[in-house]
Formats: structure tokens, sequence, C-alpha cells
């Protein structure tokens, strides 16, 4: 028995104690229940075993304590009716505040962050970790520290535009085939239905072979395969608004389809199409990551996350993990986006499973 | 019953419809190259000669629609045109993939099934406790990760760590199943993960919609035993989103293969189409794109018929 496992279980049955004490009953069944559960985990795995939960722990009581401050120092800086929304968010939205904030500065100032340039080469291929490169170096010899900073700032970039330009695409002719109805929304319709009718990916691969890829075809071709869902769904929610009362006065009173548009529906219809910016940003995230994963997104020597997990692929036969890192990048950005949205779509709809 | 099969046989029809309209779109896409096939093909050795016989080859020199039609009854019988890099027939080239591939998709689907409906409605019927909790974030985490990191990860974990699943998915017509099934766990466990993340959401949600509606609050009120409540009053009304749930997941694990198999190597018509993307090969871009396409837009339409059937409301469109 090392000082570890005393110290491990010592703390877990106190803890348990004061919870138990103090009658929280659901901290004190969750800490005496892993106290259980320790007990099996430490006969059949050992001491590593009981390592890793504590690891575990400690990171989710990291990621707990990072989102209650943050969301504490949001709640002090936002102006008053904010701050009161605010104050119900969920501890996992403040995370993926948190998170989102964390690449943006990353992304932001990438040249000052990262030590190296992103094409520099600094040393052999494969490189492993010293003092000059946190991470070692890619295949190449480039430090793979430097090109994730970077990625923050082409991956992202790549898809924030595609996504800007498909809420734009999809929205502006939601909105107009609402308002105008008709043969416009007819066709609107049509067309989305088929474009929604070929899987994303598929796609994409088909019109990147015609189109080669080049940044502004990417943007291009990912913006027209996920605007349809922005589409649809701008065309149910303004279709609500336009046969109220107050759309019928101003068109009485004269006013003009993009007056509607501007000043009547959109101030309306702006939550909702703010979470499903959310989402809409996780699909082309997803996409494009998936695409330069198949080397047809940026083209190197541009850093970015997709290839650079397939470049590096060989070294996880070895046991290495660093060709994951820009993966979990990915993976993490997107599930802090989620939980926002998760969050936004459950204030905004008022969604209570109850 | 006659209004039931017209019902259907109009969805049918319409996806049919569909289906056409994609083949369109497939086939003239290519037709925006600008230049045109041979140009691009050639490239750089292209001289006026070698572009106008290849144009006569390939069939260039005949109006568009003629070339379209001609395409669309080969397609329909199995006949996709030559490959143009190394001229064999587009059938035999992915005949054999698309089998694998359908195995690999089958293999997902059996396991992951049952699990996520069975997940599904656990956690809807424990919903808001820690364990939903748990289960959402799980699930989340699974949905927002990109295919290839959860193949990496099973990679790492189940075959470089502790060596209990090869990490390369080769195939030979000579393996027996167990055989096969060993070689193929670990690209179809990491279409389980996504597809299960997914559809235990799907199923949670459609049965916590469910289990608000009135009539089961009404069969709670008079006393009726949870179990019951369950499998008399709520299970029959489950069945059509449940069906919905499933057919539209198979259509997400038709996409997903494609990143997967390139993560494994499996030698599927997800890597070939990647392959013919990369060399430019039109005829098996348009062929694998025309495959995947049918595929989903049938699970669609299988879901659709699926909800008509099960659903007595939906016979009767307001």
């Amino acid at each position: 028995m090392s000082v570890f496992v005393i110290g491990y279980y010592a703390a877990l049955i106190a803890a348990s104690c004061l919870a138990a004490y103090f009658n929280y009953r659901r901290t004190f069944m969750l800490l005496f229940s892993l106290t259980l559960v320790s007990f099996v985990l430490g006969i059949i795995g050992g001491t590593p075993a009981l390592r890793v939960v504590t690891i575990f722990a400690g990171a989710l009581a990291l990621a707990v304590g990072t989102s209650y401050a943050f969301k504490e120092f949001l709640v002090q800086i936002a102006r008053p009716n904010l701050a009161k929304e605010l104050r119900t968010a969920p501890l996992t939205a403040s995370f993926g505040m948190f998170v989102i904030f964390t690449y943006a500065i990353a992304g932001i100032f990438a040249p000052v962050i990262a030590p190296h340039g992103e094409a520099e080469v600094i040393a052999s291929a494969f490189a492993p970790p010293d003092a000059n490169m946190l991470l070692g170096a890619d295949q190449l010899g480039r430090d793979v520290f430097s090109r994730i900073i970077y990625g923050a700032r082409n991956t992202v970039g790549l898809a924030l535009t595609a996504t800007i330009l498909a809420f734009l695409m999809g929205a502006l002719a939601g909105l107009l085939a609402a308002v105008k109805g008709g043969w416009f929304d007819q066709i609107m319709g049509r067309a989305a239905d088929v474009i929604m009718s070929v899987p994303s990916l598929i796609f994409a691969l088909l019109m990147l072979s015609i189109f080669g890829t080049s940044l502004v075809v990417i943007v291009i071709v990912v913006a027209v395969i996920y605007s349809p869902r922005v589409f649809r769904l701008t065309r149910a929610v303004a279709g609500n608004i336009v046969v109220m009362d107050y759309i019928e006065a101003a068109k009485l009173r004269g006013e003009g389809d993009w007056y509607l548009i501007r000043r009547e529906i959109l101030p309306n219809s702006m939550s909702p199409l703010i979470a499903e910016f959310g989402l809409e940003f996780c699909f082309v995230f997803l996409l494009i990551a998936g695409l330069s994963f198949l080397g047809l997104g940026i083209q190197p020597p541009t850093a970015d996350w997709g290839s650079m997990v397939r470049e590096n692929a060989t070294l996880i036969s070895f046991g290495d993990i660093t060709p994951l890192i820009p993966a979990a990048a990915i993976a993490l950005l997107t599930v802090a986006v989620n939980f926002v949205v998760d969050w936004m779509l459950f204030r905004s709809s008022g969604l209570k499973e109850h | 019953m006659g209004d039931l099969t017209r019902l259907v046989l109009k969805r049918l029809g319409l996806g049919l419809l569909t289906l056409l309209v994609v083949s369109i779109l497939i086939f003239f896409a290519v037709e925006l190259l600008p230049g045109d096939i041979a140009e691009a093909v050639l490239g750089q050795s292209a001289t006026p000669e070698t572009v106008a016989e290849m144009r006569r080859q390939l069939g260039l020199d005949q109006p568009a629609v003629w070339r379209y039609l001609q395409w669309l009854g080969g397609a329909v019988q199995g006949d996709f045109g030559v490959s143009l890099v190394s001229g064999e027939p587009v059938s035999e080239a992915i005949g054999d993939r698309f089998v694998n591939t359908l195995f690999l998709a089958a293999y997902a689907a059996v396991i992951a099934v049952p699990i996520s409906i069975i997940l599904g409605v656990t956690v809807a019927l424990l919903r808001n406790t820690l364990f939903d909790r748990v289960a959402n974030v799980l699930t989340l985490t699974s949905i927002s990760s990109p295919e290839f990191f959860l193949g990496y990860i099973l990679i790492l974990f189940l075959a470089v760590k502790t060596n209990m699943f090869p990490a390369i998915a080769s195939l030979s017509s000579d393996m027996s199943l167990s055989e096969l099934l060993n070689r193929t766990f670990l690209p179809a466990l990491t279409l389980v993960l996504v597809v299960t993340a997914h559809m235990m959401r799907m199923t949670r949600a459609a049965i916590i919609n469910l289990l608000a509606s009135p009539y089961i609050e009404m069969a709670r009120l008079k006393g009726t035993p949870p179990w019951k409540v369950i499998v008399k009053h709520a299970l029959p009304n489950a069945w059509a989103p449940i069906i919905n749930v499933i057919a539209l997941n198979l259509a997400y694990l038709i996409t997903g293969v494609v990143l997967v198999e390139v993560v494994f190597v499996y030698p599927g018509i997800g890597q070939a189409l990647v392959d013919a993307v990369a060399k430019r090969d039109f005829p098996i871009v348009q062929a694998c794109c025309l495959i995947f396409a049918a595929t989903f837009i049938l699970l669609n339409l299988a879901a659709d018929v699926g909800a008509i059937l099960t659903n007595p409301r939906l016979r009767h469109p307001k």
C-alpha cells in the first residue's frame, strides 16, 4: 500500500462523510459510490487505475472550477439584463464559452503566441519534444505546437467564413421566400430538397473533384451544401411571423419587402437563428475537417488540423498521441459550441422537458 | 387499404423523382468543368490531336443530353462506363468494394441499433437524473468528434497499446466469418460509437415527447403499473419515431463510412471515391456519388414509408 492509495481512499471517505454530515445527499451518493467502485477498480487495475481516476476527477474539477469562475467573470462585466440571463446559465454553457474564447484568442494572436512560423522547418522529421518544441516536430520537421496554434486561425477561420456565407444565402432566401411566397418560394424549396437529398460529404467530394480545391471553391461549395438547412429554418420561422397582424398593418402602410424583412421579421426571429448559426458552424466545421483529413481541404504548407492528423497518423502506430491533439482540438471546439447552443435553444424555446 | 397503397406509391414516386433530379445534378456537374473532361484529364500533355481523339473515345462529340440518357440507361443496368485512369469498367472496379461497404455498414448497424434503442429508452425514463446528464455529455462529445478522431483513438488503445484487434482492415476472400468480423471490428466500432450517440439522442427525444402526452398521464393516474404504461400504452405509438430514427441513422452511416474507410484502409467504396476524386477519375466519382445518393434517398424513403405504415394519423393529412 503506497501513500497514494491510502491518501486516495482517505480523501474519498472523508469527503463522503462531510457530504453526509452536511446533508448533501446527491454529492454523498456520488462520492460514496465512487469509493465502492474504486475498491473494485483498485483490486482489478491496481494503482494505475486509481491514478487514472484521480487524473480524470482532477481534470473534471479543474473544468468545473474554470467554467464557474468564467461565468462569474462574464456576469461581472456584462450589462445588467444580460448578466441576469448569464447567472442562470448551466456550467456546461460557460465551459463552452470559455473554450470558444480561448480558441478566439489563439486564432487572433496566432503569430504572437506561436514560437515558430507555420511552414518553418526547424528540426529533423518527427523529432521528439524538447525545450524548444513543446510537442516535437512533424513529418517535415516543423513545430507541431506552432502549427496547432496557426490551425486555430486557418481551420476555424475557413469554417467561420463558410458558415457566414451559408447563413447569409440561406437566411436571405428563406426570408424572401416567406415574404414573397408563390413561385420563388416553390423553386427555392424544391432546390433545397434536392441539395439535402445528397449526403453532404459526398456532394462536397463531387464538387471538389470538378472545381479543384482552392479556398474560394471550398467556401462556396460548403456554403451551398449547408444553406438549405438555414433556408428551411428561416422559412419556417419567418412563415409564422408573416401571418401576424402587425405585418399586415405594415403592408397596409405601404412598406416594401425589404423594410418588412429588416424591421419586422428579423428582430422577431433572431434567437432561433442565432442558435442555428451555432449548430450550422458545428456541421460546417466537421465537414471541412473531414475534407482536409482526406487531403481536399486547405492545401499545404498552410497549417490545418484535419490534414495534420492525416500527415502524422503513422506516429499513432508507435503509441504516440501527438497526431490526436489537432483532432481533439476539433472535437473540443465542436462540443463547446454545442454546449452553448444547447443553452440558447433551452432559453429561447422554453424547452423544458418535464 | 386502397388509400394506404396510394399514399405509399405517391411517396415512392416522389423518391424516384428526387433520384432522377440528383442523377441529373451528378451528371451535369461534370459538364460544368472549365473546358471538358478530355482537357482536364490530359492536363499538361494536351495537344489538339490528343484532346480530339479522347473526345471521340469518350463520345464527347455527342450532345450532353444524349450522353446523359446513355449513362443513366447503363447505370440502371449496373454499367457505369469505363474508368479514365485504369481503363477497366467502373462496375468491376467498385463492385466488390460496394459489397465490402455494405458488410461494414450492416455489421455496425446490427450492433448499434439494439444498443442505442435500449439505451435511448432508458435515458428517457431516467431523464433529469445524473445518469441522463452524463449520457447527454457523452453522446454530445461523440457526435461532435470527427469520425477520424474516434477511429484513431480506438486504434491507439485497442490495437497499438493492448493489441486486441488489428488496426488495418485488410480483407481477402478466403477468410472465415469470425476472422472477418475480427478484422473489421475497429472500423465497425467507430461507426457504432457515432451512430449510437445520434440514435440515443433521437430516441430519447421521441420517447420524452411521447411520455409527455396526456393519455400516458391518464394511464398513470388510473394506477396502471409503470411497465404496463410503457409496453401497452407508449410502445405502440413509439414504433413510428423509432423506425424513423433507425432509417435516418442508417442513412447517416453511409456518409460516416467514407472517413472511417480511409482511416482503417478498408477496401470499400468510400475509399474508392476519395481516390477517384484525387485522381479526377470522373466516371468512378459519378458512379460512387450516384450509389451513395441512391442509398441515402432510399433510406429516407424507408423512414417516411415506415412512418406512414405505423402511424395511422399520417394517412389522413389535413
